[in-house]
């Protein structure tokens, strides 16, 4: 079953290709930001949402090339696709967050900013946690509705990390528990990948469902 | 296992549309056409046994396999061509190559490349830079390089000029030289079924109208010709389609029926008279 994924995963690449200049615009782009606010955060938080955005991209080929009948003759199986799909975009993201944060901190350098551990900790789980929520909403929203009609989903987690940074200061004075996950590294990676990992189960189980359904 | 795809009491609705108890078989080694008129059920056919579509009621068996069950196991042994090109645009013949190769264990780059050759694709260009006759082209030698037992093919010689129809139905009749190989082509340019087709299978309205040999098919029916005043009543509730003219009229009957009307003048139908009498088109008055 591994190969059959990792090969989806490989067609998939293959379809990317031609957005490799949009790709890379997400990871140089946002330095820009970086430099205006002096902070790693904005940068990657910006690059990692960019990023996920062009999760759409092989939605979008499969779409515009009426594709599905390819995967339908190909001798794979329906979640194979899916999970092949997924596994891309996450290598995408954690090859985006890499390249972000040695090109932001380089950035950085060169402007003289002194950068400390835990401001790429902070970025770095921001960035993560941002691009799996983003994607985790959305992939299985391009497989319901398509890859234009789906970007509605990108709406609900913007909605959310608002809420989220306006709430989590507010609860972390009330609630003694949040305040020691978000002062603690540790325990804070430890919720970041946690939710991530039940997000994208959540998500991958989601989208094999609506697939295995689906009528080409 | 002497039947390599057998369709039982095959059901299917969307909308407006039912396919209903569809039933055929084709044997190892042979070609069956699959005919019928714009949205009869043809590509619905072909889809249900791709398991692309879900079907609501019935059977499909491949190499003796269950579509759905075996869909894997299956598909390595299917090379499908459809109306038009399912590659990406922006890929190039060796991406299609490398892609290809991936997925198909049996996969022979220098059969593709023969292909390519004999086809006279051009290898450096882009998918979508290929004429529409050349990426059916492209599907064809792709379908070909794995050496698939069972070949679908949905309207493969649309976009085709004569003369690679030409060298198509020559490379399918190779193909099923061995008696190891069959065919299943849907098409509409029925002079191309006439020619190699073993089988017919002809889907009227999701309906099926006829499943068995070419020759048996042809067999069945004639066109009778005569004046407005032989077109009598019998004849007409008879008659499987009519063309009538202000002299007189042409009408599709059964070779049994016949024998009732001996002034007549009867000739043989081509598929593409029968398809079109029996679709009620025939009932054109002039």
């Amino acid at each position: 079953m591994m190969s059959n994924i990792l090969k989806a995963t490989k067609l998939d690449f293959a379809l990317m290709k031609q957005y490799t200049k949009s790709i890379l615009f997400t990871i140089f782009f946002p330095i820009f930001f970086t430099l205006l606010n002096r902070s790693m955060l904005f940068g990657i938080s910006f690059a990692m949402c960019f990023s996920s955005a062009t999760s759409s991209y092989t939605f979008s080929i499969c779409e515009a090339n009426n594709m599905e009948r390819f995967y339908g003759i190909l001798p794979i199986k329906r979640s194979e696709f899916v999970l092949g799909r997924y596994l891309l975009i996450i290598l995408q993201g954690v090859l985006t967050i890499t390249v972000s944060i040695i090109l932001q901190l380089l950035a950085l350098r060169i402007v003289g900013e002194n950068v400390q551990m835990h401001q790429i900790t902070s970025a770095f789980l921001t960035g993560i946690f941002l691009y799996s929520t983003y994607t985790a909403f959305l992939i299985p929203g391009f497989y319901k509705y398509g890859s234009i009609k789906g970007r509605v989903f990108l709406f609900f987690p913007t909605l959310g990390f608002l809420a989220t940074l306006f709430i989590l200061p507010k609860l972390s004075l009330k609630i003694p528990a949040v305040s020691i996950a978000l002062n603690s590294p540790a325990v804070l990676f430890a919720v970041v990948f946690v939710s991530i990992v039940i997000m994208y189960f959540i998500s991958m189980c989601i989208s094999v469902r609506i697939t295995e359904h689906k009528e080409i | 296992m002497s039947n390599y795809l057998e369709v039982k009491d095959l059901s299917k609705s969307f909308g407006n549309f039912h396919l209903k108890n569809i039933n055929f078989t084709l044997p190892k080694g042979y070609i069956m056409g699959l005919i019928g008129p714009n949205g009869s059920g043809k590509t619905t056919t072909i889809k249900l046994i791709l398991n692309m579509l879900k079907r609501d009621e019935g059977e499909i068996k491949i190499f003796g396999l269950d579509n759905i069950g075996d869909e894997q196991k299956i598909k390595y042994d299917l090379g499908v061509v459809f109306d038009s090109s399912y590659f990406c645009g922006e890929w190039r013949i060796t991406q299609v190559r490398n892609t290809m190769s991936d997925f198909y264990p049996s996969w022979d780059t220098g059969r593709f490349s023969e292909f390519l050759r004999r086809f006279r694709i051009p290898q450096e260009k882009k998918v979508k830079e290929l004429s529409r006759g050349m990426q059916m082209k492209l599907m064809l030698a792709s379908a070909f390089a794995h050496r698939p037992k069972l070949l679908i093919l949905d309207e493969p010689t649309g976009g085709l000029d004569p003369v690679s129809r030409d060298e198509l139905l020559q490379l399918l009749s190779e193909y099923i030289e061995d008696g190891e190989h069959s065919v299943l082509f849907s098409t509409h340019v029925t002079g191309d079924l006439e020619r190699v087709a073993d089988y017919i299978t002809y889907i009227n309205d999701g309906q099926l109208f006829f499943s068995g040999g070419k020759d048996e098919f042809m067999d069945m029916f004639r066109i009778v010709k005569g004046g407005t005043y032989e077109l009598t009543p019998l004849l007409s509730e008879k008659a499987l389609g009519i063309r009538k003219f202000s002299t007189g009229f042409e009408a599709l009957v059964k070779t049994q029926d016949l024998a009732g009307f001996p002034s007549l003048c009867a000739e043989p139908a081509s598929i593409d008279e029968i398809i079109v009498f029996t679709n009620k088109r025939g009932e054109n008055d002039e």
